[in-house]
């Protein structure tokens, strides 16, 4: 976003945009992060007065009350600030006045130096590479904080840590992990491919592609932080149950912030996806010509548009509770406790589908691609998609089978839950027939996209387990869950996007990631993956609760494996980064279409042209024919007979 | 000659996208605008859940509603719905001004609009002042606050975008050719409107 070179009349610009200023004057008041920092600073300040003016014309006393000014200045007006100095709203601000826009000069698009990703950039691919890069950060510090307590739990007892830190930890491990890694890195990958593959020249809503990106740092930065505040992170669990997170220390004020902005930034990436795929689709892109990683956006993007609200819902009513006295869920003022639960899992168990279907849509490219063969199924796979948004709105109170809700709620809970596994069979079972007498190249994106189908499977059959309700009432809060959803979101969500990451690398980053450090990586991730994890059902089986820093030394040893395991599961994604970085930087030069796959993205070079297509490619047959004599997907830059053909 | 015109344009395409293609017939802006509003009825969807789950499902609901001792101001959030229901029509007015190239009709329509949002917006802060409870009351105030404060905020968004519209109407920025930046505020105003009506009923009638 540099406003420097435009032909418009000086004076109807403000003064600061204009070149005559020293470059002094242009780093402290020009859009980028100095002047996001000391306007954040200026946000906070004011954020602050504005506390203490209210509170002072309503003579509340104490005048200073540091929870609510934590609140509204450092969680609301300082993040507004840093928005507003980086540049996101330039524009909108622009408009607002009622001075000219700037007629968009694409100095936006495109990253001529690393710098170039530290600024508000409107590019789809640069926000799709911003997004994972910052997603992979708050991946390692939540791996971090796994390995930490990981070590408190290789024996009974406290080693390290107070009870507090612990909880916090937990927490923190897990808000970051959906909130700032599953979700958003699909999201990145998502705005990377979305748009080529439609062939598209960039996202319909590109400014709002830049905002949605910039929000999630700032709900990264909220979650990690709640550890410098008195009292330590929140400790309630990522669910933050009411009312024991409203009687938790200032942190889960932190949380209870953090979800709105990274709820927020998860919306309006979904309506830009939405947009995006209804409106700006090639010709010829009919919806049954759609790859399937479109497809699963579209059907997430769905979900998280009607259901992320509920979890903003239920933030604020915590947050109210907490600072101003409401008693939406604390039984004394006679609120319903069990509400949070459920307008909670209103939306997170939806949550679990938008965790798990942009998944589904990268395994299906990548196996489809590696073993050379169509697609099995292709419309059944679109409409499982469907199937699972719309019977994951019916499931969310299978989460409370043991919270003392009503009885007549728990079957038809179960029911439902067990019909999702219909269409998810309908997944693996067409992957596995896809593979069937497949050419099969057991590349990197191959063997997480198989490591992904073989442990999900597991995932999603313990999952039947727990969605029926006795065992369910038996397993509840044991390891047993743990085992589940990591298998799950790990051996699913994560195996996933690893295996979406080497696909999509040489398409990036134009060059070639090392195969043989990619192998080593999955074997590794594989086998610590499963020694981590598959104890966990059993620990869970005898009797050993969840979330406690303590247990019965009977579980000692098996611990203490679990434990050395998940530092080797941590050690691996080592072999992950120092892969992705070496080969970033000096990896051998990728071809346009490393893979030979048939859709849009690899039909340009690598990386994409700044604007991804020359000409919008006309798109004449499905996405996956591959083997079949003759069929296209699509024509690039047509030539002179095809438009004749066409004509 | 048209040869070398074709080339030169191709040249000149390199300096900027390909315009993309429309594959729907619906306006891409337009659509943005309907999804937003449809998460936005699902953020009010959450409190109307949080709502009757303390007033319906709860076993400790009071028997009364509001608890005795207490009372909704229902006859001045009436006047208030009243209000605001007004500013529909006239936000509609200056809609259909503009699309015909009437600017006084389209000026004044968005003026008296954004009055009586403004009024409802006061009137609501004055309410909120003299209803005789605070948050701290209990949960009946908890939820009445709830539904009320996040319609008044997204009065108050209403409001700048209203404010906005007006901005650049006064610098002439609107013709009957380009509406757009009138006509989505304008969804976005019918939206709190109508959302008023639900929680109006909801909250004081029902």
């Amino acid at each position: 976003m540099t406003p420097s070179h435009h032909g418009t009349p000086q004076a109807e610009y403000p003064a600061h945009f204009e070149p005559p200023h020293g470059p002094t004057w242009r780093l402290l008041f020009g859009p980028g992060l100095v002047r996001g920092g000391w306007m954040a600073g200026a946000g906070f300040v004011f954020g602050m007065l504005l506390v203490l003016a209210l509170r002072w014309w309503w003579s509340w006393d104490p005048y200073w009350n540091t929870e609510v000014i934590l609140a509204v200045a450092g969680m609301v007006t300082a993040p507004i600030g840093f928005l507003a100095g980086i540049g996101s709203f330039d524009y909108w601000l622009h408009y607002i006045s009622g001075r000219p826009t700037r007629p968009e000069d694409h100095s936006g698009h495109g990253a001529r130096s690393w710098k170039d990703y530290f600024r508000v950039n409107t590019d789809h691919k640069v926000i799709g590479i911003q997004y994972l890069v910052t997603t992979f950060v708050f991946f390692t510090i939540g791996g971090l904080m796994a390995m930490f307590f990981r070590a408190e739990l290789a024996q009974p007892g406290l080693q390290f840590v107070d009870s507090q830190t612990f909880n916090g930890l937990v927490s923190v491990h897990a808000t970051l992990m959906i909130f700032l890694f599953v979700i958003p890195a699909f999201a990145g990958l998502a705005n990377f491919a979305v748009p080529l593959m439609l062939g598209a020249p960039d996202m319909a809503f590109p400014r709002l592609n830049a905002l949605s990106f910039w929000l999630l740092p700032i709900a990264g930065i909220m979650f990690v932080a709640s550890f410098l505040a008195p009292g330590g992170a929140f400790g309630a669990g990522w669910t933050g149950y009411a009312p024991l997170a409203e009687g938790q220390p200032l942190g889960q004020t932190f949380f209870n912030m953090g979800v709105q902005w990274a709820g927020a930034s998860s919306i309006m990436t979904a309506l830009n996806f939405l947009v995006t795929i209804i409106t700006m689709r090639a010709p010829g892109m009919t919806f049954w010509r759609m790859p399937l990683l479109v497809w699963a956006n579209f059907t997430t993007s769905l979900l998280v548009v009607i259901a992320t609200p509920f979890i903003a819902g239920s933030q604020f009513f915590v947050m109210f509770d907490r600072i101003m006295h409401t008693s939406f869920f604390t039984p004394e003022g006679g609120g319903y406790v069990l509400g949070y639960q459920h307008i909670f899992w209103f939306y997170s168990h939806p949550a679990v589908y938008i965790m798990m279907l942009p998944g589904f849509g990268i395994v299906s490219e990548v196996i489809s691609s590696m073993s050379r063969k169509p697609i099995f199924g292709y419309r059944l796979m679109a409409l499982s998609l469907m199937g699972i948004l719309v019977l994951g709105f019916s499931v969310w109170a299978h989460h409370m089978f043991v919270a003392g809700m009503a009885d007549w709620l728990r079957v038809p809970m179960m029911i439902t839950t067990l019909l999702i596994a219909i269409p998810t069979g309908i997944k693996v079972f067409s992957w596995v027939a896809t593979l069937w007498r497949g050419r099969i190249h057991l590349t990197t994106p191959m063997l997480f996209a198989l490591g992904f189908v073989t442990m999900f499977v597991i995932g999603g059959l313990s999952g039947i387990y727990l969605g029926s309700v006795p065992i369910d009432i038996a397993a509840s809060d044991t390891y047993f869950i743990v085992a589940h959803i990591h298998y799950v979101l790990f051996g699913g969500s994560v195996f996933t996007i690893f295996a979406g990451i080497y696909y999509w690398f040489p398409k990036m980053t134009g060059r070639m990631y090392s195969e043989r450090l990619g192998k080593w990586h999955f074997w590794l991730t594989f086998v610590s993956f499963n020694a981590t994890f598959f104890p966990m059902h059993y620990v869970g089986l005898r009797g050993m609760p969840r979330r406690v820093f303590d247990y019965d030394s009977a579980f000692g040893d098996l611990n203490f494996a679990i434990s050395i395991a998940s530092f080797v599961l941590g050690a691996s994604f080592i072999v992950f980064v120092y892969n992705m970085i070496t080969s970033w930087v000096r990896g051998p030069i990728a071809e346009a279409n490393p893979w030979r796959a048939r859709t849009l993205e690899w039909q340009v070079s690598s990386p994409p042209p700044i604007f991804n297509f020359d000409e919008i490619p006309q798109v004449v047959g499905g996405p996956y024919e591959y083997g079949v004599p003759g069929a296209r997907h699509a024509i690039m830059s047509p030539s002179k007979e095809a438009q004749e053909v066409h004509a | 000659m048209t040869d070398v015109s074709l080339h030169a344009e191709a040249l000149h395409d390199h300096h900027g996208p390909p315009e993309a293609n429309q594959s729907s017939r619906v306006d891409a802006r337009t659509l943005g605008m309907l999804l937003f509003i449809g998460s936005e009825i699902m953020l009010f969807g959450s409190f109307f859940a949080a709502y009757f789950f303390v007033r319906v499902v709860n076993p400790s609901a009071p028997p009364e509603w509001p608890p005795e001792g207490y009372h909704f101001p229902v006859f001045v959030a009436g006047v208030n719905t009243a209000i605001l229901v007004t500013s529909s029509f006239t936000m509609h007015w200056a809609l259909q001004s503009i699309k015909r190239g009437q600017r006084a009709g389209f000026l004044a329509g968005m003026v008296l609009t954004f009055v009586m949002g403004l009024a409802f917006l006061l009137t609501q802060v004055v309410e909120y002042v003299n209803v005789g409870f605070n948050t701290g009351d209990g949960a009946f105030a908890s939820v009445f606050f709830g539904l009320t404060g996040l319609h008044g905020a997204h009065v108050a968004i209403g409001l700048s975008l209203l404010g906005m519209v007006i901005i650049r109407g006064f610098r002439g920025h609107f013709s009957p050719e380009h509406h757009h930046g009138v006509e989505l505020p304008g969804i976005y105003w019918h939206f709190v409107d109508v959302m008023w009506i639900v929680v109006y009923a909801t909250v004081y009638l029902l």
